[in-house]
């Protein structure tokens, strides 16, 4: 029996190792060791104030901070049974956006990308395709604008708290950024088609896919879970009633099931179900990609990320004009502390992200919980390498492992969120 | 020679790490000036066995760091703490203290053992010596261009002594106090350029305790203000939670 780890892999977020076991070149065993230290965020915020979940477990991620303080905030509003305005939806769907223009860019360009044109990572390209990594820093830098513009800073936002804003832009600092994200609308399609000309493994994943769904929108802050496979909606909240996790000893991070079965969340999941939603900019970008949904492909993550960019910037930009059309403000809503118990999601760029929390009489929390993307879909990664490394055994070793880590960056993993 | 450059994280979010990659407009010209060695987050390729500069993000949660930071200190001539994990131990310090073992059983239940070697939270300097310091929840771009610039001139480390509320008297915020509400800026290290107080948000002390705060007249001035006693010294934990182990 021969093993071949492949220890803390390179350009995906935190720490993980991967373990195949061969015997005889036949492929035994393959799993995704994931040696990210755990830091029990679920046990921290029991006995604090509930104004203080979206602050700490904001830091469970620095990628898709913003999803976990909206995210936080949402299920807290469940609990204590706050209604938030419009203009608050709206404010905080573009706070959702610009974390996927800065996390799609920089996962499709800077980590997945370097692995299709045979470099250790993307910095050459600034000497040799200096245009490719411009549009990367271009969308990058939008979205993290973007995301300073409504939430104060990039990476873990400060104005979003339960109930509303504590501060919001005017118009004349919104006004510019429609135009701004119309601009991007070259580079989101010119990202599809760079994806789409990288040749993937035709490959199907066995696993069940979920995503939220909304009648009125490409389902990314609100909305109910759908499975694509069993065809069922519940309401997101419900999460612990049809989404099951387990400790398993190769993982800090739980493995989740769902009808006992591993499951995908992410671009994939999203664009099969919610396809009919895309708006023109996303239904062209999906025509250039020539893909044809729904896909059980999920190597198709990345070009799917791609269409997402080109769909975001474009939604991102009636959201502008309705918060321009509407007016008024987004000031936190009164509200007052009561017990309770709520859950939500919202969509982050690589998955559902679910929290809920219970709270007392005084507003301290007595229970937290959090499942993350990564820790759903890290079953189902498992899964997909079993199946799938016995197909390209015979290949090289150095091939192999590349395909292997495509594969797993494909997935656009975040083992921070999945351990937390 | 450029000098040889590490980035590597303990326990952390990535989030100071993903601020690097935001640093859109100067990322290719700090790249220019220095030897990217290891990178995990950005590049593939296995930690070097010699290096000058280690950038180091997170908190010591794992006999593993602890290992690795006793070579990481033999090998390096500059050691950088970057982001308020690797400073004060930041968020993930909160679950340490009494009582860390039994948060094991609150997220794993008793479910098969993992996390093996696992240990309660602490900063980078309770190990190892820390040459230059880059505080925040996450770093501020600007403030780590101007540390990695001291580093590379041979500068020394400069990080704000004072706390926030000077920098909200230069940007005319009207103190939260005023308003009877709870802000940390009156203990928090500045040099954020209070850029929550203003945006109408408290300060939550994400940079951690200024050297310079007075933590004695600090609970004087909020009690005065009407905020009710205790609640600013449990606000202070979120970021804090090891401040009296270092007092």
């Amino acid at each position: 029996m021969a093993r071949l780890t492949i220890e803390h892999v390179a350009r995906i977020e935190g720490h993980g190792n991967i373990t195949v076991d061969v015997a005889d070149g036949v492929v035994r065993d393959i799993r995704m060791d994931v040696v990210e230290p755990a830091r029990f965020f679920e046990s921290m915020v029991v006995g604090r104030r509930f104004d203080d979940a979206p602050l700490i477990t904001s830091r469970i991620c620095g990628i898709c901070s913003p999803n976990h303080v909206l995210t936080s905030i949402k299920a807290l509003e469940a609990a204590l049974a706050v209604e938030v305005s419009d203009r608050t939806r709206l404010l905080r769907k573009l706070l959702v956006c610009g974390s996927y223009l800065q996390n799609h860019a920089t996962h499709l360009y800077i980590l997945a990308a370097p692995d299709y044109v045979g470099l250790p990572n993307v910095f050459p390209l600034a000497v040799s395709h200096p245009e490719i990594v411009e549009r990367a820093l271009r969308l990058k830098k939008l979205g993290n604008d973007l995301t300073t513009l409504v939430g104060g800073r990039p990476v873990h936002p400060v104005t979003a708290v339960v109930g509303g804003f504590t501060s919001e832009p005017g118009a004349a600092a919104l006004a510019p950024y429609r135009d701004l994200l119309l601009g991007v609308a070259d580079d989101a399609l010119a990202t599809v088609e760079l994806f789409a000309s990288f040749p993937v493994p035709d490959f199907a994943t066995a696993g069940e896919m979920l995503a939220l769904t909304a009648a009125d929108d490409y389902a990314i802050y609100d909305g109910e879970t759908a499975a694509l496979g069993a065809g069922w909606r519940r309401p997101c909240g419900e999460y612990r009633e049809f989404i099951g996790e387990s400790v398993v000893g190769h993982s800090n991070a739980k493995h989740s099931t769902v009808g006992g079965k591993p499951f995908l969340v992410g671009s994939v999941a999203r664009a099969n179900i919610n396809a009919g939603k895309l708006n023109d900019a996303g239904r062209a970008a999906l025509a250039k990609s020539g893909l044809a949904l729904p896909t059980r492909n999920p190597f198709h993550m990345n070009v799917l990320q791609a269409v997402e960019l080109a769909d975001a910037s474009a939604r991102c930009a009636g959201y502008i004009e309705r918060l321009l059309d509407m007016g008024g403000s987004s000031s936190p809503e009164p509200f007052k502390i009561r017990a309770g118990e709520g859950g939500s999601a919202t969509e982050a760029p690589r998955g559902t992200l679910y929290h809920s929390y219970g709270v007392d009489d005084d507003g301290i929390i007595t229970r937290g919980d959090v499942v993350t993307p990564t820790a759903q879909n890290l079953a189902n990664i498992d899964a997909d390498m079993r199946a799938f490394a016995p197909t390209i055994a015979d290949r090289p070793e150095a091939e192999f492992t590349l395909l292997v880590e495509e594969l797993v960056r494909s997935y656009d993993p975040c083992l921070s969120c999945a351990v937390h | 020679m450029a000098p040889r450059l590490v980035v590597l994280s303990l326990a952390s979010d990535f989030g100071c790490q993903v601020q690097l990659t935001n640093m859109t407009g100067e990322l290719l010209d700090v790249l220019g000036l220095v030897d990217l060695s290891y990178w995990q987050l950005a590049t593939s390729g296995h930690m070097p066995a010699d290096y000058d500069v280690a950038i180091i993000e997170g908190a010591v949660t794992t006999d593993e760091h602890v290992a690795l930071l006793a070579n990481v200190r033999r090998t390096a001539a500059v050691v950088i703490a970057m982001g308020t994990c690797a400073n004060t131990g930041g968020i993930p310090a909160i679950a340490g203290g009494l009582g860390y073992e039994s948060r094991y059983a609150v997220v794993y239940g008793d479910g098969v053992a993992v996390a093996p070697g696992r240990r309660a939270p602490l900063p980078v300097d309770f190990f190892i010596k820390v040459d230059y310091h880059v505080p925040g929840c996450p770093i501020d771009t600007d403030e780590f261009l101007r540390v990695l610039s001291h580093v590379l001139l041979g500068l020394s480390d400069r990080v704000p002594d004072m706390t926030m509320c000077a920098s909200c008297k230069v940007n005319e915020t009207v103190c939260f106090y005023d308003r009877g509400e709870l802000c940390l800026g009156l203990i928090t290290r500045a040099g954020c350029g209070a850029r929550c107080t203003s945006l109408g948000r408290a300060c939550t002390g994400c940079r951690g305790i200024a050297p310079d705060a007075n933590l004695v007249s600090a609970r004087e001035i909020a009690a005065r203000s009407g905020v009710r006693t205790g609640d600013l010294d449990k606000a202070l934990r979120v970021y804090n939670a090891l401040t009296e182990v270092h007092a």
